[in-house]
Order: C-alpha cells, then sequence, then structure tokens
C-alpha cells in the first residue's frame, strides 16, 4: 500500500499499552546462530512437571540424535530426545525456570553428531502423529503441539493467527524465523489450518518491519493467507490482546483464545512443528535471544535443550560477574536465580542484566499511568490492594482473571510499586478458588 | 518451588525486569522546577518582599514536616521534596505585602492538616490551599482578603523599579485613573509602585451591576454595557499576560504560569486534558453566566455576544475573565496535583472544566475571596466519585 493511504486509513490497535524502547537494533539484524554443544549437557526428562515420561536409555548406554532418552508416559506427552550422538552417563535432576526440579539425564556428546535418518513417508501418517513423534512443543501455551492442535479441534476453532508481533523488548526469535524462512513459516501455517480445519489463516506482523510485510505477502499469495501490519505497541504480541484487535472478539476473563474460535501461534512455535512435519527432524534445539545489557554479543541463538545458563553467558561474554538471569522475556519472564539452570524445549529467551538499582516502594502517588496504560482496562492499584484483604468482592475475581501479566503497571510505576506480582498473587489467592474466598 | 539458594532469598524478582518513566522525585522535581517560573516573575514583579513570604513559608513547612518526622517517627520517601512544593505553590498564592508570619503559619497548618490524613498519598484535599483559605479566616485584618466584593487594591512594582523597589513607596491609583503599567510609568518617575485595584474584584463589581450604571434613558429595559468596564476600570490585557497587576505573587503572571504548565505537560507529568478544560470552562462560564446591570435587579445572560459600536467587547470580557486572578495557577499548578486528581485523562477533563466553571461562578457571584482554591477545593471533594464512575471497560467482562 502507498504510504499516503496508509496515513490516512484507520489504525488497528487495542486502548491501553505502550511503545517501548526495544533494544532490537542490534539482534535483530544478527542472522540465527549456534552455540557448538557443550561437552556435557544436563537434558530434563520432562518437558513440564506434568508431563510423565518413563526414561529409556541405561546409564551408559550410547545414544544417536534423535533417539528417545525417554518415552512419552500417556497420549499428552511427548518423549525426550537426545540432541547429537552421545553418551548418557548418570540420572540426575535440573532446575528448570518454570516447573523448579525436574528429573534429568547427564548427556556427554561425542561429537560426532550421528543421527537416526529420517523418516519421510507422508502416507500413513497424521500431522498430529508426526507432531508426536518429533517432541514438538508450544511456548505459549506450554504443551506438546498436538496436544493444542487436538485441543483446537475439540474447540472448534475457526481462525489462526500467526502470531509475528514480537513487542517485548530484546526479544527477536521470531523476527530471525520470519526473515530467515518466510516460505516455511507460510507452509507451516497452511499445514496447521489444513490439520485443525479452519478456514481464516492471518499472519500478524509489526508494521515497521515492511521488507518482512513484503516477503511474507509474497509467500502468501493465493494461498487464502491474510497478512496484517500492526503498531508495535506492547503487549500486541499477547495472543488475548491480538485477538481482541484482529477479530474484535474478547476473551472471557481466565480463558484463552481457543474460547473464542482463535488459535494463536508464534513463529517460534511454528518452527518445530515445521521440523517435524517437513524435515522428520525431532525437536532437540531451541532457538532462543540472548541479550540484556549485561551480554557482550547479543544475538539470537540456537542452543541444545540441557545446556546450562552459565556456558551460554560464557559463550556470549559477559560484562558482569553476578548477572539477573532471566528466562523469556524482560516483561513475561522468569528470574532465573542459578546459573546451572538448563534451557528447556519451551525457553525463549535467556536475559542477562546487570544489577540495576531500584527504588523502594513507597505509596501510590495516583498518577494514574497505570490505569491508562493497562491492555485490558482493568485498575492494577485498586487490584493491588487486595493484599492487604482477608476476602475480595465477588466483582474483583473476574478483574483479577482478566489481567494478562503484562507487567506494564509495574513499569510505569512512579512509586516503583510492585502491581503485576501483587496481582499475580492476589490471583492465585482469591480468583484460583472456585467461590473466590480464601 | 522450592527457593534453592539464599541468593534467591534475598533477591525475589519478579517480571518486569526492566522500569521505566520516572519516579516520584522526578517527578516532584520537574514540578518544582515549574512552580519556581512564577516565583521567579513574582520576585521581578513585587519585589524582595516577595522572597520573604516565598521563604518564610518553606522554611516554616520544612522546620514542621521535621518535628512531625519525629514526633510520628515515620520515614518516607522523597516527602520532603513534596512538602517543598507544597509549600512554594502555598507561596504562590499569598500577596508580596502579607507579613511573614502569615505564609510560614498558613505552612504550619499545610503540614498538620497533610500528616492529619496520613501522609502523602492520602489527602483528599490539596492541603496548600486549605492553609491558605484558613488564614484567609484568621487573619482578616492584616489580609483583606476574607470576602470577595470589596475593591482591594495592591502594589505592582513600576517598569523602572523591578526586582529593587520597594512596594511601601507606592503611588495608589483610584481603578478608573490607572492608565496602565508602561503609561502610568510615564507620568509617575518618584513612586516605585503603582497601587491599583485588582482585576478579579474589578470584574466582580462588574457582575454585582456598579459600573455600567448609566441607565438612566432605559427605564425598564436597558442593555448591558461593557465598554466602561474595559475603558476606564480595567488595565490593559496586556499587563494581565504579564503579571503587571496586583495580586498574589503566583497568581498573576498568566505568561510564566502558561510556559511552566507547558513545561510540565512535556515532561509528561501533567496532562493537556486537564488545563484545557479548565480554561473552556472558564471561557464558557464567563461567556455565559449572567451580568447584574443594576436596575431593578435584573440581569443580562450571555455577555459574550454584546457588541458595542461594532467591537465585540463581549469576547474582550471572557478573555479578561481568563487572565485575571488565581483561574491559570489553578489550572496549571494547583488543579494539575497527581495526588489530588482523578486517574483518567476524561476524569481530569471533567475535573478541570468544574474547576473553571466553579472558579468564574465564585468570582462572579461568591461570596469569599480566592474563588480559585476555593473552586478546587469543592472539585477535589468529589475525585473519589469521578474515579469510581469513570472506569475503563475492562476486555472481556464490560462491553
Amino acid at each position: 500500500m502507498p504510504l499516503g493511504l496508509n496515513l490516512f486509513s484507520a489504525r488497528l490497535g487495542f486502548d491501553g499499552g505502550l511503545f517501548l524502547a526495544d533494544y532490537k537494533a542490534v539482534t535483530a539484524r544478527r542472522p540465527v546462530d549456534s552455540i557448538p554443544t557443550p561437552n556435557r549437557l544436563n537434558i530434563p526428562l520432562r518437558h513440564r512437571a506434568d508431563l510423565s515420561t518413563h526414561p529409556l536409555a541405561a546409564v551408559g548406554q550410547r545414544l544417536l540424535g534423535g533417539e528417545l532418552i525417554a518415552a512419552p508416559g500417556d497420549a499428552n506427552g511427548v518423549g525426550v530426545p537426545a540432541p547429537t550422538s552421545g553418551t548418557v552417563t548418570a540420572l540426575s535432576r535440573v532446575w528448570s525456570a518454570q516447573d523448579g526440579y525436574l528429573p534429568s539425564a547427564i548427556f556427554e556428546p561425542d561429537g560426532r553428531d550421528e543421527r537416526v535418518p529420517a523418516q519421510l513417508s507422508w502416507e500413513d501418517d497424521s500431522i498430529l502423529a508426526m507432531l508426536a513423534r518429533g517432541a514438538a512443543m508450544c511456548c505459549n501455551p506450554r504443551l506438546p503441539a498436538h496436544v493444542v492442535l487436538r485441543k483446537a479441534v475439540s474447540a472448534a476453532v475457526n481462525t489462526l493467527i500467526v502470531n509475528g508481533m514480537e513487542t517485548e523488548p530484546y526479544l527477536t526469535a521470531d523476527l530471525r524465523a520470519l526473515v530467515e524462512m518466510p516460505g516455511r513459516m507460510v507452509d507451516a501455517a497452511c499445514e496447521i489450518a489444513d490439520a485443525v480445519g479452519v478456514t481464516r489463516v492471518i499472519i500478524a506482523l509489526p508494521d515497521r518491519h515492511r521488507r518482512v510485510f513484503k516477503r511474507i505477502a509474497g509467500e502468501s499469495v493465493a494461498r487464502f493467507v491474510e497478512v496484517v501490519a500492526l503498531p508495535d505497541k506492547y503487549p500486541q504480541c499477547h495472543p488475548i490482546i491480538l485477538a481482541k484487535t484482529l477479530l474484535d472478539l474478547d476473551t472471557p476473563p481466565g480463558g484463552s483464545t481457543l474460547d473464542i474460535g482463535a488459535l494463536v501461534l508464534t513463529p517460534g512455535a511454528l518452527r518445530p512443528i515445521a521440523d517435524a512435519v517437513f524435515d522428520d527432524r525431532p525437536m532437540t534445539h531451541v532457538v532462543i535471544s540472548v541479550a540484556g545489557d549485561a551480554v557482550v554479543s547479543p544475538g539470537t541463538y540456537r542452543v541444545p535443550i540441557g545446556m546450562d545458563f552459565d556456558s551460554i553467558g560464557r559463550h556470549v561474554g559477559l560484562n558482569t560477574d553476578a548477572p539477573t538471569i532471566v528466562s523469556g522475556g524482560p516483561f513475561t519472564g522468569v528470574h532465573v536465580p542459578r546459573g546451572d539452570s538448563v534451557v528447556t524445549s519451551t525457553t525463549t529467551a535467556v536475559l542477562f542484566f546487570a544489577h540495576q538499582p531500584h527504588g523502594d516502594p513507597m505509596a501510590c502517588v495516583h498518577c494514574g499511568w497505570c490505569v491508562e496504560d493497562c491492555p485490558v482496562g482493568v485498575s492494577p492499584v485498586e487490584l493491588s490492594q487486595l493484599e492487604l484483604q482477608a476476602t475480595c468482592s465477588p466483582d474483583a475475581v473476574p478483574q483479577l482473571r482478566a489481567c494478562i501479566d503484562c507487567g506494564l503497571c509495574t513499569f510505569v510505576c512512579p512509586a516503583r510499586l510492585p502491581l503485576a506480582a501483587t496481582i499475580k498473587r492476589c490471583r492465585g489467592r482469591f480468583a484460583d478458588y472456585p467461590e473466590g474466598g480464601a | 518451588m522450592i527457593a534453592p539458594t539464599i541468593a534467591a532469598l534475598e533477591y525475589p524478582r519478579s517480571a518486569p525486569f526492566k522500569t521505566g518513566g520516572s519516579d516520584h522525585a522526578e517527578i516532584l522535581r520537574s514540578w518544582l522546577y515549574a512552580a519556581a517560573l512564577p516565583a521567579m516573575a513574582g520576585v521581578v514583579l513585587f519585589g524582595r518582599t516577595a522572597l520573604i513570604v516565598i521563604g518564610a513559608s518553606i522554611g516554616a513547612a520544612l522546620i514542621t514536616d521535621f518535628l512531625m518526622d519525629r514526633l510520628t517517627r515515620r520515614r518516607q520517601r522523597s516527602d520532603t521534596l513534596h512538602v517543598a512544593l507544597l509549600a512554594l505553590l502555598l507561596a504562590l498564592t499569598f500577596p508580596a505585602q502579607a507579613p511573614w508570619y502569615i505564609p510560614a503559619f498558613a505552612a504550619f497548618i499545610m503540614v498538620t492538616v497533610k500528616a492529619a490524613f496520613g501522609g502523602i498519598s492520602h489527602c483528599l484535599w490539596h492541603p496548600a490551599l486549605i492553609g491558605r483559605v484558613v488564614v484567609q479566616f484568621l487573619f482578616t485584618q492584616q489580609l483583606a482578603l476574607t470576602f470577595a466584593g470589596a475593591p482591594v487594591s495592591g502594589p505592582v512594582l513600576a517598569p523602572q523599579h523591578l526586582v529593587s523597589g520597594q512596594l511601601e513607596l507606592a503611588r495608589r491609583f483610584a481603578a478608573t485613573e490607572y492608565l496602565g503599567w508602561r503609561e502610568a510609568g510615564l507620568e509617575e518617575q518618584q513612586a516605585h509602585a503603582f497601587e491599583t485595584v485588582r482585576p478579579q474584584q474589578v470584574l466582580r463589581l462588574f457582575a454585582d451591576g456598579h459600573i455600567s450604571k448609566d441607565t438612566s434613558l432605559w427605564k425598564n429595559d436597558p442593555p448591558l454595557r461593557i465598554t466602561p468596564l474595559l475603558r476606564d476600570y480595567l488595565p490593559p490585557w496586556g499587563d494581565t499576560i504579564l503579571g503587571a497587576v496586583p495580586g498574589a505573587i503566583g497568581e498573576t503572571t498568566s505568561l510564566a504560569l502558561v510556559v511552566a504548565g507547558l513545561y510540565l505537560i512535556y515532561r509528561g507529568h501533567l496532562r493537556w486534558q486537564l488545563p484545557v478544560a479548565v480554561i473552556l470552562g472558564a471561557a464558557v462560564a464567563a461567556a455565559i453566566m449572567p451580568i447584574s446591570i443594576g436596575a431593578n435587579g435584573s440581569y443580562r445572560w450571555v455577555p459574550a455576544l454584546v457588541f458595542e459600536e461594532g467591537r465585540a467587547v463581549g469576547l474582550a470580557y471572557v478573555l479578561f475573565h481568563l487572565t485575571a486572578g488565581q483561574l491559570l495557577i489553578c489550572a496549571f499548578l494547583l488543579g494539575g496535583e497527581m495526588l489530588l486528581s482523578p486517574l483518567r485523562a476524561r476524569g481530569q477533563f471533567l475535573f478541570g472544566a468544574g474547576i473553571g466553571v466553579l472558579t468564574i461562578f465564585l468570582r462572579l457571584y461568591g461570596p469569599l475571596d480566592g474563588e480559585g482554591y476555593w473552586a478546587v477545593l469543592a472539585m477535589n471533594s468529589i475525585v473519589p466519585m469521578i474515579d469510581q464512575r469513570l472506569k475503563r471497560p475492562v476486555l472481556g467482562i464490560d462491553d
């Protein structure tokens, strides 16, 4: 569309939100790089604490890349493939950012990188079976890909949204996927649309990446895929906000976009799906952004699952001795208090921050910035006052559930109140019980 | 989840891991810079005595705050900055010739009231304005500013004697003799200052029907005459822009107040909706609210539509309302105090429009002096209701 027309047309968007300094100037231009496999991996044997697996490999057994270390415990689980050829030397436990301690296998690669040959037979396999065999995990929701698709089928979704917005600062993995393999992303989106049976596929992109938009639009010619450019206002990347912007449908509080008939997947989730479906390559590596103000050479890296954060920090170089390690984005991620925590199948980013002095919280100064910037329209300061109450009114429960944990209220608060964390805690106290009382 | 190490207990960090924007100390600092601008203009226009008022107010406020901290054993971050800001705003509401103990006592009341409410974020009314209106009743003799309606005159330094002149060496003018700040100075080289009636009180006399009284030809239905007011009684409009009219230290200088407000809006520490709403509300109110004609107790509505000899004197009358008195200091500095204004921009619009309308209403018909201060206090008291009514629709629940 010519620039002039673009200026006068209606802008898609949502109330609230904030245009943030995104710190992506360097990393967005760097191609995806591989971090070499270290001598020792600590591979978690579960993708999530509640997805059980049975260990298959004995201690001392040599495995090829792609062979299963652990088999799925039930139909909703996926196995744990070995990232490369090597030996399981011990069974242990490992700290993961999301789930705490998980059972793990110490795996020592032998450097030969021999792999199980791929079976590219399309005749006798459904896509769901191929995804289950490929151990593909989605990061949002944190579920195996074939379970996500099965849920989408049973929820009768009619729209697939590929969420290429990635408006959180520092994160570039999704953008690099769209830049480096636009055709593969569109192909994967179409395969998923066929498998789930949706009639409408929307690819949402930030409007300032004009060349990415053109390439994706070129790949989706005559494929019934709509490509939409949106302003990259945070949190446009959140599925609920994206569905509200694109479809004008309100997700009920506490629900997911499946409730309104939309399946939202990021390019980061399409990447292992494409690997599993097109190449029969199991998900043994993840592509993550490694950035933060303590990192010397930030970028988007392909790292094996089971690599610890200290090794990643050594590879990219850190300019501080004791960085704050964050798994995930700076607004939605989890603080990882120890460096021997490892990359799991649902890690999207590892951020290293230098120690930054943050002021002590004081009383609310009534500036109204949190109310103004909240993307769902709740009043964060009012909800955070539930912290001091023993019970909460029935009206507050849906508001606690409507919060999407974007973290903007804490970001803007001039009194430095931990609003987002308090709301999250209050939701745990009040809204996660059916009657709303704690 | 078990906390694995002591380090995790020491730094229980949670998302987001970045904070942005200003913290409260930075907001207070920019407000202090903004309030310092009309204060400096006041020192230029009213001389060294204005400095005494400002110093007495800030000093008394800081001492009281220190003693209050000792007494109540509370310690709160950036409270001192906030007290200094409130004391500076308080000093801006006093005329420069006020004895030093009046602003000092007002500052004492201000800090006490603030502490009685429970600190920085629990006040319902603007503490500085509470201090101002309390001493307005306590020191009736010294201030002569208790009740509206009486023409109170005050001095302003002559153009040749700015900053260094003495307000006591003033030449007194009747309102009809005073030609204007520059013109009066051409004849009066000796006088350090000119003393004349404050413009908002001239406007009050006009609303009471004391000025456009020559109704001899019309027995029953005399027209409203605005020309005598503009030509004979009010100073030139440019004087009210510069602030070269009598009044309180901070309230006369419209130019400095507008610049201070624009600075705050540029910093993002004041929403533009609030001052715009105050000015719009005041303009609409001044354009509509009736003026007594003085005969048979009859009133004329919509004075803004009065044309005399082809001149839009009604609009000029509205412009005088905008730059006279406490309207602009309430719009830019007193009304926009974060702690005491609504949370949302549209609530602030409502709040500001209320201040504007109430200011003009009290100026034209109210019983007490300090119309803008009363208007801000009145609107402060309904801020919780505005916040309650104007909530945003929540995604998935409302609409």
